[in-house]
Protein backbone atom coordinates (compact mmCIF):
# COMPACT_ATOMS: atom_id res chain seq x y z
CA UNK A 1 0.00 0.00 0.00
CA UNK A 2 0.97 3.29 -0.84
CA UNK A 3 1.62 5.85 1.36
CA UNK A 4 0.69 8.32 -1.06
CA UNK A 5 -2.55 8.79 -1.94
CA UNK A 6 -1.48 10.91 -5.56
CA UNK A 7 1.57 9.71 -6.85
CA UNK A 8 2.76 10.71 -10.63
CA UNK A 9 6.07 9.50 -11.73
CA UNK A 10 7.61 12.12 -14.91
CA UNK A 11 3.92 12.76 -15.88
CA UNK A 12 3.52 14.05 -19.19
CA UNK A 13 0.70 15.47 -21.58
CA UNK A 14 1.35 16.67 -25.33
CA UNK A 15 -1.62 17.83 -27.69
CA UNK A 16 -0.34 18.22 -30.81
CA UNK A 17 3.03 20.63 -30.18
CA UNK A 18 1.62 21.62 -26.85
CA UNK A 19 3.29 20.02 -23.76
CA UNK A 20 0.24 21.15 -21.31
CA UNK A 21 2.08 18.91 -18.39
CA UNK A 22 5.70 18.31 -18.80
CA UNK A 23 6.72 15.54 -16.42
CA UNK A 24 5.50 16.20 -13.35
CA UNK A 25 6.48 14.24 -9.88
CA UNK A 26 3.49 14.62 -7.61
CA UNK A 27 3.74 13.19 -4.10
CA UNK A 28 0.59 13.91 -2.14
CA UNK A 29 0.32 12.16 1.37
CA UNK A 30 -2.73 10.41 3.24
CA UNK A 31 -4.46 13.15 4.97
CA UNK A 32 -2.82 16.40 3.16
CA UNK A 33 -4.41 19.43 1.57
CA UNK A 34 -2.33 20.35 -1.47
CA UNK A 35 -3.11 23.58 -2.87
CA UNK A 36 -2.49 23.15 -6.54
CA UNK A 37 -1.52 26.71 -8.28
CA UNK A 38 -1.02 28.26 -11.44
CA UNK A 39 -2.07 30.74 -14.00
CA UNK A 40 -4.67 29.90 -16.91
CA UNK A 41 -3.48 27.16 -19.14
CA UNK A 42 -0.53 26.39 -17.03
CA UNK A 43 -1.47 22.44 -16.51
CA UNK A 44 -3.92 22.61 -13.87
CA UNK A 45 -6.84 20.86 -15.33
CA UNK A 46 -4.80 18.99 -17.38
CA UNK A 47 -2.71 17.07 -14.24
CA UNK A 48 -6.70 16.80 -12.28
CA UNK A 49 -7.64 14.91 -15.44
CA UNK A 50 -4.93 12.66 -15.77
CA UNK A 51 -5.36 12.04 -12.20
CA UNK A 52 -9.08 11.15 -12.73
CA UNK A 53 -8.03 9.01 -15.70
CA UNK A 54 -10.30 11.36 -18.57
CA UNK A 55 -6.87 11.57 -20.74
CA UNK A 56 -4.05 9.27 -21.18
CA UNK A 57 -0.74 10.60 -20.37
CA UNK A 58 1.76 11.13 -23.16
CA UNK A 59 4.60 9.90 -20.23
CA UNK A 60 4.91 8.95 -17.12
CA UNK A 61 2.45 7.34 -14.97
CA UNK A 62 -0.31 7.91 -11.85
CA UNK A 63 -1.01 6.25 -9.29
CA UNK A 64 -4.14 7.05 -6.80
CA UNK A 65 -4.82 5.34 -3.29
CA UNK A 66 -2.34 2.85 -4.04
CA UNK A 67 -4.00 1.87 -7.32
CA UNK A 68 -2.93 2.20 -11.13
CA UNK A 69 -5.22 4.58 -13.02
CA UNK A 70 -6.12 3.66 -16.58
CA UNK A 71 -6.62 2.28 -19.33
CA UNK A 72 -10.16 1.97 -19.91
CA UNK A 73 -11.01 4.44 -17.32
CA UNK A 74 -9.58 2.07 -14.37
CA UNK A 75 -9.28 3.45 -11.19
CA UNK A 76 -10.19 3.36 -7.24
CA UNK A 77 -12.82 5.49 -8.13
CA UNK A 78 -15.43 4.63 -4.94
CA UNK A 79 -12.82 6.19 -2.92
CA UNK A 80 -12.44 9.58 -4.60
CA UNK A 81 -14.59 12.37 -5.01
CA UNK A 82 -14.13 14.55 -7.38
CA UNK A 83 -15.17 17.78 -8.97
CA UNK A 84 -13.43 19.00 -12.81
CA UNK A 85 -13.70 22.57 -13.97
CA UNK A 86 -17.05 24.52 -13.80
CA UNK A 87 -19.86 21.91 -12.48
CA UNK A 88 -22.59 20.79 -14.37
CA UNK A 89 -25.61 18.58 -13.92
CA UNK A 90 -28.57 17.62 -15.68
CA UNK A 91 -30.72 20.55 -15.97
CA UNK A 92 -33.86 19.15 -16.56
CA UNK A 93 -33.61 16.94 -13.54
CA UNK A 94 -33.99 18.39 -10.12
CA UNK A 95 -30.96 18.85 -7.49
CA UNK A 96 -32.40 15.23 -5.71
CA UNK A 97 -32.49 13.78 -8.86
CA UNK A 98 -29.41 14.91 -10.05
CA UNK A 99 -27.82 13.79 -6.25
CA UNK A 100 -29.90 10.12 -6.58
CA UNK A 101 -27.99 9.73 -10.05
CA UNK A 102 -24.63 10.64 -8.08
CA UNK A 103 -25.83 7.83 -5.65
CA UNK A 104 -26.58 5.08 -7.59
CA UNK A 105 -23.43 5.23 -9.91
CA UNK A 106 -21.08 5.28 -6.61
CA UNK A 107 -22.90 2.22 -5.69
CA UNK A 108 -24.21 3.68 -2.06
CA UNK A 109 -26.94 1.55 -1.01
CA UNK A 110 -28.13 4.27 1.99
CA UNK A 111 -30.99 5.66 0.43
CA UNK A 112 -30.56 8.65 2.98
CA UNK A 113 -27.13 9.35 1.97
CA UNK A 114 -29.25 12.10 -0.69
CA UNK A 115 -30.91 13.97 2.08
CA UNK A 116 -28.22 14.08 4.29
CA UNK A 117 -25.38 15.56 1.16
CA UNK A 118 -28.45 18.34 0.54
CA UNK A 119 -28.38 19.10 4.20
CA UNK A 120 -24.76 19.04 4.83
CA UNK A 121 -24.28 21.34 1.43
CA UNK A 122 -27.36 24.01 2.57
CA UNK A 123 -29.40 22.45 -0.41
CA UNK A 124 -32.81 22.41 1.24
CA UNK A 125 -34.59 25.19 -0.40
CA UNK A 126 -33.02 23.54 -3.96
CA UNK A 127 -33.43 20.49 -3.60
CA UNK A 128 -36.95 19.61 -5.72
CA UNK A 129 -35.72 22.57 -8.09
CA UNK A 130 -34.61 22.08 -11.70
CA UNK A 131 -31.09 22.19 -11.83
CA UNK A 132 -30.94 24.48 -14.83
CA UNK A 133 -32.41 27.35 -12.47
CA UNK A 134 -29.77 27.20 -10.12
CA UNK A 135 -27.16 29.80 -9.96
CA UNK A 136 -23.54 29.39 -9.96
CA UNK A 137 -23.06 29.18 -6.44
CA UNK A 138 -25.64 26.32 -5.60
CA UNK A 139 -24.62 24.75 -8.81
CA UNK A 140 -20.92 24.58 -7.62
CA UNK A 141 -22.88 23.65 -4.29
CA UNK A 142 -24.24 20.66 -6.59
CA UNK A 143 -20.70 19.85 -7.75
CA UNK A 144 -19.54 19.52 -4.37
CA UNK A 145 -22.20 17.23 -3.10
CA UNK A 146 -21.57 15.03 -6.03
CA UNK A 147 -18.32 14.52 -5.05
CA UNK A 148 -18.74 14.87 -1.14
CA UNK A 149 -21.62 12.26 -1.46
CA UNK A 150 -19.83 8.74 -1.14
CA UNK A 151 -17.89 9.76 1.43
CA UNK A 152 -14.42 9.59 -0.48
CA UNK A 153 -11.07 9.49 0.84
CA UNK A 154 -9.18 11.72 -1.84
CA UNK A 155 -11.18 14.62 -2.77
CA UNK A 156 -9.67 16.04 -6.19
CA UNK A 157 -11.35 19.72 -6.52
CA UNK A 158 -10.54 21.82 -9.66
CA UNK A 159 -11.76 25.49 -8.21
CA UNK A 160 -13.93 23.94 -5.60
CA UNK A 161 -14.86 28.01 -4.62
CA UNK A 162 -15.57 29.20 -8.16
CA UNK A 163 -18.98 31.32 -8.29
CA UNK A 164 -19.33 30.88 -4.18
CA UNK A 165 -20.43 34.25 -2.38
CA UNK A 166 -17.98 35.34 0.46
CA UNK A 167 -19.80 33.69 2.85
CA UNK A 168 -19.74 30.44 0.54
CA UNK A 169 -16.14 30.42 0.21
CA UNK A 170 -15.90 30.64 4.10
CA UNK A 171 -18.38 27.75 4.46
CA UNK A 172 -16.57 25.50 2.19
CA UNK A 173 -13.20 26.10 3.42
CA UNK A 174 -14.59 24.86 6.97
CA UNK A 175 -15.91 22.12 5.44
CA UNK A 176 -13.00 20.83 3.67
CA UNK A 177 -11.29 21.92 6.94
CA UNK A 178 -13.36 19.41 9.19
CA UNK A 179 -13.30 16.58 6.58
CA UNK A 180 -9.16 16.84 6.29
CA UNK A 181 -9.05 16.79 10.16
CA UNK A 182 -11.86 14.79 11.61
CA UNK A 183 -12.28 11.99 8.78
CA UNK A 184 -8.42 12.08 7.32
CA UNK A 185 -9.57 13.09 3.86
CA UNK A 186 -6.83 14.14 1.71
CA UNK A 187 -7.38 16.83 -0.46
CA UNK A 188 -5.87 18.15 -3.82
CA UNK A 189 -7.63 21.16 -5.03
CA UNK A 190 -6.18 23.73 -7.31
CA UNK A 191 -7.26 27.26 -7.15
CA UNK A 192 -7.55 30.82 -8.13
CA UNK A 193 -8.30 32.31 -4.49
CA UNK A 194 -4.54 32.08 -3.02
CA UNK A 195 -5.72 33.74 0.11
CA UNK A 196 -7.95 30.76 0.71
CA UNK A 197 -5.28 28.54 -0.63
CA UNK A 198 -2.67 29.77 1.91
CA UNK A 199 -5.02 29.24 4.35
CA UNK A 200 -6.16 25.92 3.86
CA UNK A 201 -3.70 24.27 2.02
CA UNK A 202 -0.98 22.17 4.02
CA UNK A 203 1.32 21.95 1.32
CA UNK A 204 1.75 23.91 -2.16
CA UNK A 205 2.45 23.18 -5.70
CA UNK A 206 3.13 25.55 -8.64
CA UNK A 207 3.06 24.74 -11.77
CA UNK A 208 4.13 26.67 -14.66
CA UNK A 209 4.02 26.03 -18.29
CA UNK A 210 3.08 22.43 -17.76
CA UNK A 211 6.32 22.26 -14.71
CA UNK A 212 6.11 21.99 -11.19
CA UNK A 213 8.22 24.88 -10.52
CA UNK A 214 8.03 24.68 -6.65
CA UNK A 215 6.64 22.73 -3.85
CA UNK A 216 6.37 24.25 -0.16
CA UNK A 217 5.44 22.55 2.76
CA UNK A 218 4.30 23.77 6.05
CA UNK A 219 7.27 25.38 7.18
CA UNK A 220 8.22 26.92 4.27
CA UNK A 221 4.29 28.58 4.44
CA UNK A 222 4.89 29.65 7.74
CA UNK A 223 8.41 31.20 6.29
CA UNK A 224 6.63 32.77 3.68
CA UNK A 225 4.04 34.53 5.96
CA UNK A 226 5.98 35.06 8.91
CA UNK A 227 6.67 39.54 9.46
CA UNK A 228 10.12 40.79 9.28
CA UNK A 229 11.86 44.18 9.51
CA UNK A 230 13.06 45.99 6.64
CA UNK A 231 16.08 48.58 7.13
CA UNK A 232 17.83 50.21 4.67
CA UNK A 233 20.43 52.99 5.71
CA UNK A 234 23.50 55.39 3.97
CA UNK A 235 26.06 54.12 6.39
CA UNK A 236 25.48 50.13 6.54
CA UNK A 237 28.22 49.12 8.29
CA UNK A 238 27.28 51.43 10.69
CA UNK A 239 23.89 50.41 11.08
CA UNK A 240 24.55 46.95 11.61
CA UNK A 241 27.79 47.46 13.87
CA UNK A 242 24.66 49.60 16.11
CA UNK A 243 22.14 46.57 15.73
CA UNK A 244 24.95 43.86 17.18
CA UNK A 245 26.12 45.95 19.95
CA UNK A 246 22.31 46.02 20.64
CA UNK A 247 21.92 42.55 20.69
CA UNK A 248 19.67 42.58 17.87
CA UNK A 249 20.17 39.15 15.20
CA UNK A 250 19.37 40.04 11.40
CA UNK A 251 20.50 38.93 8.20
CA UNK A 252 21.66 41.65 5.42
CA UNK A 253 20.21 40.74 1.64
CA UNK A 254 20.85 42.77 -1.08
CA UNK A 255 21.65 46.07 1.01
CA UNK A 256 19.19 45.72 3.02
CA UNK A 257 19.17 45.01 6.75
CA UNK A 258 16.12 41.63 7.55
CA UNK A 259 15.60 41.34 11.35
CA UNK A 260 13.10 38.60 12.16
CA UNK A 261 13.69 39.40 15.73
CA UNK A 262 10.12 39.59 17.02
CA UNK A 263 10.92 42.64 19.72
CA UNK A 264 11.95 44.39 16.39
CA UNK A 265 9.05 44.12 14.26
CA UNK A 266 6.54 45.01 17.55
CA UNK A 267 8.44 48.14 18.65
CA UNK A 268 10.24 49.33 15.18
CA UNK A 269 10.68 52.70 16.81
CA UNK A 270 13.15 51.33 19.22
CA UNK A 271 15.36 50.44 15.96
CA UNK A 272 15.13 53.51 14.83
CA UNK A 273 16.16 55.26 17.67
CA UNK A 274 19.10 52.83 18.25
CA UNK A 275 19.87 54.00 14.71
CA UNK A 276 19.37 57.67 14.96
CA UNK A 277 21.63 57.77 18.34
CA UNK A 278 24.27 55.75 16.63
CA UNK A 279 24.14 58.48 14.12
CA UNK A 280 23.17 56.43 11.17
CA UNK A 281 19.11 57.12 10.58
CA UNK A 282 17.67 54.65 8.54
CA UNK A 283 16.56 55.90 4.88
CA UNK A 284 14.12 53.09 4.99
CA UNK A 285 12.33 50.93 7.84
CA UNK A 286 9.63 48.86 6.82
CA UNK A 287 7.59 45.43 8.05
CA UNK A 288 7.18 43.63 5.19
CA UNK A 289 5.59 40.53 5.17
CA UNK A 290 5.21 37.94 1.75
CA UNK A 291 2.18 36.64 0.96
CA UNK A 292 1.36 33.86 -1.34
CA UNK A 293 -0.21 35.78 -3.66
CA UNK A 294 3.31 37.89 -4.16
CA UNK A 295 5.14 34.94 -4.13
CA UNK A 296 2.97 33.49 -6.89
CA UNK A 297 3.04 36.28 -9.06
CA UNK A 298 6.94 36.80 -8.35
CA UNK A 299 7.47 32.80 -9.51
CA UNK A 300 5.22 32.91 -12.69
CA UNK A 301 5.44 36.70 -13.90
CA UNK A 302 9.21 36.65 -13.44
CA UNK A 303 9.54 35.81 -17.69
CA UNK B 1 -24.73 -6.61 -12.84
CA UNK B 2 -24.49 -4.61 -10.15
CA UNK B 3 -23.41 -1.24 -11.41
CA UNK B 4 -25.38 -1.94 -14.74
CA UNK B 5 -29.24 -1.59 -13.21
CA UNK B 6 -27.85 2.03 -11.30
CA UNK B 7 -26.54 2.80 -14.99
CA UNK B 8 -29.68 1.86 -16.85
CA UNK B 9 -32.25 3.56 -14.28
CA UNK B 10 -30.27 6.98 -14.38
CA UNK B 11 -30.46 6.79 -18.25
CA UNK B 12 -34.20 6.01 -17.87
CA UNK B 13 -34.58 9.11 -15.56
CA UNK B 14 -32.90 11.38 -17.75
CA UNK B 15 -34.78 9.74 -21.26
CA UNK B 16 -37.97 10.02 -19.47
CA UNK B 17 -37.64 13.92 -17.95
CA UNK B 18 -36.40 15.61 -21.32
CA UNK B 19 -39.16 16.94 -23.47
CA UNK B 20 -36.26 15.43 -26.56
CA UNK B 21 -37.66 11.82 -26.92
CA UNK B 22 -41.27 12.94 -26.04
CA UNK B 23 -41.23 15.46 -29.01
CA UNK B 24 -39.37 12.88 -31.49
CA UNK B 25 -42.44 10.03 -30.48
CA UNK B 26 -44.77 12.33 -30.77
CA UNK B 27 -43.27 13.97 -34.32
CA UNK B 28 -43.00 10.53 -35.15
CA UNK B 29 -46.71 9.75 -35.14
CA UNK B 30 -46.85 12.50 -38.00
CA UNK B 31 -46.40 9.41 -40.00
CA UNK B 32 -49.59 7.01 -39.67
CA UNK B 33 -51.86 10.16 -39.37
CA UNK B 34 -50.39 11.46 -42.61
CA UNK B 35 -50.47 8.24 -44.11
CA UNK B 36 -54.17 7.93 -43.11
CA UNK B 37 -54.45 11.68 -44.77
CA UNK B 38 -53.70 10.35 -48.16
CA UNK B 39 -55.93 7.52 -47.51
CA UNK B 40 -58.90 9.35 -46.78
CA UNK B 41 -58.47 11.38 -49.95
CA UNK B 42 -58.27 9.18 -52.24
CA UNK B 43 -60.93 7.16 -50.66
CA UNK B 44 -63.09 10.37 -51.25
CA UNK B 45 -62.52 12.19 -54.74
CA UNK B 46 -64.80 14.90 -54.34
CA UNK B 47 -63.27 16.21 -51.50
CA UNK B 48 -59.99 15.46 -52.73
CA UNK B 49 -60.88 17.77 -55.73
CA UNK B 50 -61.56 20.06 -53.29
CA UNK B 51 -57.83 19.71 -51.58
CA UNK B 52 -56.03 20.79 -54.98
CA UNK B 53 -52.10 19.80 -55.28
CA UNK B 54 -52.74 17.87 -51.93
CA UNK B 55 -54.94 15.73 -53.66
CA UNK B 56 -52.53 15.39 -56.73
CA UNK B 57 -49.46 14.27 -55.11
CA UNK B 58 -51.20 12.00 -52.84
CA UNK B 59 -52.77 10.10 -56.18
CA UNK B 60 -48.68 10.53 -57.37
CA UNK B 61 -47.42 8.48 -54.27
CA UNK B 62 -49.79 5.68 -54.43
CA UNK B 63 -52.53 4.47 -56.93
CA UNK B 64 -55.39 2.67 -54.56
CA UNK B 65 -56.33 3.51 -51.01
CA UNK B 66 -56.13 -0.13 -49.06
CA UNK B 67 -54.19 -1.47 -46.52
CA UNK B 68 -51.59 -3.01 -48.08
CA UNK B 69 -50.65 0.23 -49.70
CA UNK B 70 -51.21 2.30 -46.33
CA UNK B 71 -49.21 -0.73 -44.53
CA UNK B 72 -46.38 -0.18 -47.76
CA UNK B 73 -46.39 3.98 -46.94
CA UNK B 74 -46.60 3.41 -43.21
CA UNK B 75 -43.11 1.18 -43.64
CA UNK B 76 -41.53 3.46 -45.98
CA UNK B 77 -41.96 6.74 -43.68
CA UNK B 78 -40.93 4.60 -40.73
CA UNK B 79 -37.35 4.30 -43.06
CA UNK B 80 -36.97 7.27 -43.89
CA UNK B 81 -38.44 9.54 -41.41
CA UNK B 82 -36.75 7.22 -38.97
CA UNK B 83 -33.16 7.84 -40.13
CA UNK B 84 -33.73 11.49 -38.75
CA UNK B 85 -36.40 10.91 -35.87
CA UNK B 86 -34.36 7.73 -34.28
CA UNK B 87 -30.93 9.63 -34.95
CA UNK B 88 -32.59 12.69 -32.91
CA UNK B 89 -32.70 10.73 -29.81
CA UNK B 90 -29.54 9.04 -30.25
CA UNK B 91 -27.53 12.36 -30.61
CA UNK B 92 -29.26 13.46 -27.93
CA UNK B 93 -29.13 10.79 -25.42
CA UNK B 94 -24.74 10.62 -26.22
CA UNK B 95 -24.33 13.98 -27.16
CA UNK B 96 -25.82 15.69 -24.45
CA UNK B 97 -23.32 14.44 -21.90
CA UNK B 98 -21.11 16.29 -24.16
CA UNK B 99 -23.11 19.53 -24.55
CA UNK B 100 -24.66 19.83 -20.68
CA UNK B 101 -20.62 19.38 -20.15
CA UNK B 102 -22.01 16.15 -17.59
CA UNK B 103 -19.26 13.90 -19.57
CA UNK B 104 -16.75 14.24 -17.66
CA UNK B 105 -18.43 12.83 -14.38
CA UNK B 106 -19.29 9.90 -15.93
CA UNK B 107 -15.33 8.95 -16.64
CA UNK B 108 -14.43 8.11 -13.02
CA UNK B 109 -16.61 6.84 -10.93
CA UNK B 110 -17.18 2.74 -9.74
CA UNK B 111 -19.76 2.54 -12.46
CA UNK B 112 -17.78 1.93 -15.32
CA UNK B 113 -18.07 3.67 -18.60
CA UNK B 114 -18.59 0.22 -20.56
CA UNK B 115 -21.75 -0.05 -18.41
CA UNK B 116 -22.94 3.86 -19.24
CA UNK B 117 -22.59 2.98 -23.08
CA UNK B 118 -24.22 -0.08 -22.92
CA UNK B 119 -27.25 1.69 -20.24
CA UNK B 120 -27.77 4.35 -23.14
CA UNK B 121 -27.40 1.84 -26.02
CA UNK B 122 -30.61 -0.05 -24.81
CA UNK B 123 -32.40 3.25 -23.80
CA UNK B 124 -32.12 4.59 -27.50
CA UNK B 125 -33.48 0.36 -28.36
CA UNK B 126 -36.29 0.45 -25.96
CA UNK B 127 -37.16 4.06 -27.31
CA UNK B 128 -37.36 3.36 -30.74
CA UNK B 129 -38.87 -0.38 -30.66
CA UNK B 130 -41.62 1.54 -28.33
CA UNK B 131 -42.11 4.36 -30.72
CA UNK B 132 -42.28 1.78 -33.88
CA UNK B 133 -44.90 -0.16 -31.90
CA UNK B 134 -46.88 2.71 -30.87
CA UNK B 135 -46.67 4.28 -34.33
CA UNK B 136 -48.26 1.02 -36.31
CA UNK B 137 -50.78 1.16 -33.54
CA UNK B 138 -51.50 4.77 -34.19
CA UNK B 139 -51.75 2.98 -37.71
CA UNK B 140 -54.23 0.71 -37.29
CA UNK B 141 -56.26 3.05 -35.19
CA UNK B 142 -56.20 5.33 -37.39
CA UNK B 143 -57.09 3.10 -40.68
CA UNK B 144 -59.58 1.88 -38.63
CA UNK B 145 -60.98 5.62 -38.46
CA UNK B 146 -60.37 5.43 -42.53
CA UNK B 147 -62.26 2.53 -43.17
CA UNK B 148 -59.87 1.30 -45.51
CA UNK B 149 -60.64 -1.60 -47.30
CA UNK B 150 -59.17 -4.99 -47.94
CA UNK B 151 -57.83 -5.51 -44.10
CA UNK B 152 -57.01 -9.27 -43.42
CA UNK B 153 -55.10 -10.58 -40.15
CA UNK B 154 -52.01 -12.23 -41.80
CA UNK B 155 -51.83 -8.77 -44.08
CA UNK B 156 -51.82 -6.87 -40.51
CA UNK B 157 -49.12 -9.22 -38.83
CA UNK B 158 -46.80 -9.52 -42.27
CA UNK B 159 -46.89 -5.29 -41.78
CA UNK B 160 -46.33 -5.52 -38.32
CA UNK B 161 -43.03 -8.19 -38.88
CA UNK B 162 -42.59 -5.56 -41.68
CA UNK B 163 -42.28 -2.26 -39.66
CA UNK B 164 -40.98 -3.68 -36.99
CA UNK B 165 -37.84 -5.15 -39.39
CA UNK B 166 -37.62 -1.77 -40.78
CA UNK B 167 -37.72 -0.26 -37.80
CA UNK B 168 -34.45 -3.00 -36.14
CA UNK B 169 -32.23 -2.24 -39.25
CA UNK B 170 -32.50 1.61 -38.68
CA UNK B 171 -31.80 1.31 -35.23
CA UNK B 172 -29.05 -0.59 -36.34
CA UNK B 173 -27.14 1.81 -38.53
CA UNK B 174 -27.53 4.23 -34.74
CA UNK B 175 -24.55 2.77 -33.60
CA UNK B 176 -22.29 4.95 -36.38
CA UNK B 177 -24.53 8.12 -34.94
CA UNK B 178 -23.88 7.47 -31.20
CA UNK B 179 -20.31 7.44 -32.35
CA UNK B 180 -20.22 10.50 -33.95
CA UNK B 181 -22.44 12.36 -31.14
CA UNK B 182 -19.70 11.11 -28.98
CA UNK B 183 -16.40 11.66 -30.95
CA UNK B 184 -18.22 15.00 -31.94
CA UNK B 185 -19.18 16.25 -28.62
CA UNK B 186 -22.64 17.29 -29.25
CA UNK B 187 -25.62 16.95 -30.99
CA UNK B 188 -24.57 18.75 -34.62
CA UNK B 189 -21.88 15.95 -36.05
CA UNK B 190 -24.37 13.30 -35.77
CA UNK B 191 -27.45 15.02 -37.34
CA UNK B 192 -24.97 16.14 -40.34
CA UNK B 193 -24.52 12.77 -40.21
CA UNK B 194 -28.17 11.45 -40.69
CA UNK B 195 -28.94 14.37 -43.09
CA UNK B 196 -25.75 12.90 -45.20
CA UNK B 197 -26.57 9.09 -45.11
CA UNK B 198 -30.23 9.79 -46.22
CA UNK B 199 -28.90 12.23 -49.32
CA UNK B 200 -25.80 9.10 -50.47
CA UNK B 201 -28.86 6.40 -49.34
CA UNK B 202 -30.92 7.83 -52.36
CA UNK B 203 -28.33 8.68 -54.48
CA UNK B 204 -26.62 5.43 -54.38
CA UNK B 205 -30.12 3.54 -54.41
CA UNK B 206 -30.79 5.36 -57.58
CA UNK B 207 -28.03 4.29 -59.07
CA UNK B 208 -28.80 0.64 -58.28
CA UNK B 209 -26.09 0.36 -55.94
CA UNK B 210 -28.56 0.64 -52.60
CA UNK B 211 -28.07 -3.34 -52.19
CA UNK B 212 -24.14 -2.92 -51.35
CA UNK B 213 -25.11 0.58 -49.12
CA UNK B 214 -26.13 -0.22 -45.50
CA UNK B 215 -27.71 3.38 -45.39
CA UNK B 216 -29.86 1.98 -48.47
CA UNK B 217 -31.41 -1.09 -46.85
CA UNK B 218 -33.69 -0.03 -44.89
CA UNK B 219 -35.19 1.85 -47.42
CA UNK B 220 -35.24 -0.76 -49.89
CA UNK B 221 -36.89 -3.30 -47.28
CA UNK B 222 -39.74 -1.09 -46.90
CA UNK B 223 -40.59 -1.19 -50.54
CA UNK B 224 -40.06 2.09 -51.28
CA UNK B 225 -38.86 1.45 -54.89
CA UNK B 226 -40.51 -1.98 -55.50
CA UNK B 227 -40.56 -5.58 -53.76
CA UNK B 228 -37.62 -6.04 -51.37
CA UNK B 229 -36.68 -9.35 -53.15
CA UNK B 230 -35.90 -7.65 -56.26
CA UNK B 231 -33.67 -5.14 -54.49
CA UNK B 232 -32.04 -6.81 -51.57
CA UNK B 233 -29.94 -10.04 -51.32
CA UNK B 234 -28.38 -11.73 -47.99
CA UNK B 235 -25.17 -9.75 -48.38
CA UNK B 236 -27.37 -6.44 -47.77
CA UNK B 237 -28.35 -7.41 -44.62
CA UNK B 238 -25.13 -8.97 -43.74
CA UNK B 239 -23.65 -5.18 -44.43
CA UNK B 240 -26.48 -3.69 -42.07
CA UNK B 241 -24.94 -5.92 -39.35
CA UNK B 242 -21.19 -4.56 -39.61
CA UNK B 243 -21.42 -1.38 -39.94
CA UNK B 244 -23.88 -1.80 -36.97
CA UNK B 245 -20.82 -3.41 -35.28
CA UNK B 246 -18.34 -1.30 -36.32
CA UNK B 247 -20.77 1.37 -34.95
CA UNK B 248 -20.91 -0.28 -31.50
CA UNK B 249 -17.22 -0.83 -31.11
CA UNK B 250 -15.83 2.48 -32.18
CA UNK B 251 -18.59 3.76 -29.60
CA UNK B 252 -16.74 1.59 -26.97
CA UNK B 253 -13.60 2.44 -27.58
CA UNK B 254 -14.09 5.77 -27.43
CA UNK B 255 -15.41 6.12 -24.38
CA UNK B 256 -12.98 3.76 -22.93
CA UNK B 257 -9.65 5.27 -24.38
CA UNK B 258 -10.24 8.82 -25.95
CA UNK B 259 -9.24 11.69 -23.86
CA UNK B 260 -11.57 13.63 -22.31
CA UNK B 261 -11.42 17.50 -22.35
CA UNK B 262 -14.98 18.45 -22.45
Amino acid sequence: MSIFAIETNSLTKVFGDVRAVDGIDLRVGQGEIYGFLGLNGAGKTTTIRALLGMIRPSAGDVRVLGQAVGPYGRGPWARVGHLVETPSSYPELTVRENLEIARRLYGIADPDATSRIIEHLSLVPYADRQAGTLSLGNSQRLGLARALLHEPELLILDEPANGLDPAGVVEIRKLLESLAREKGTTIFMSSHILTEVDRLATRIGIIHRGRLIEELDTVQLEQLRAKRLEVQARHLEAAQMSLTSAGYEFELKDSTIVLDDPHAIEHSDDIARLLVNAGTPPTRLAVEQEDLENHFLRLTTAD
Amino acid sequence: MKYFLPALWSETLKATRSKVPLLAAIGFTLAPLMDGLFMFIMKNPERAREMGLLSTKAQLAMSIADWTTFFSVLSQAIAIGGVIVFSIVTAWVFGREFSDRTAKDLMALPTSRKNIVAAKMIVVTAWVLAVSLWTYLVGLVIGYLVNIPGWTTQLAWQSFWDVLATAGMTLLLMTPVAFIASMGRGYMPPLGWAVLSIFFSQIIAAIGWGDWFPWSVPALFSGVVGPRAEQLGTHSYVLVFFASIIGLVATFWWWLNADQTK
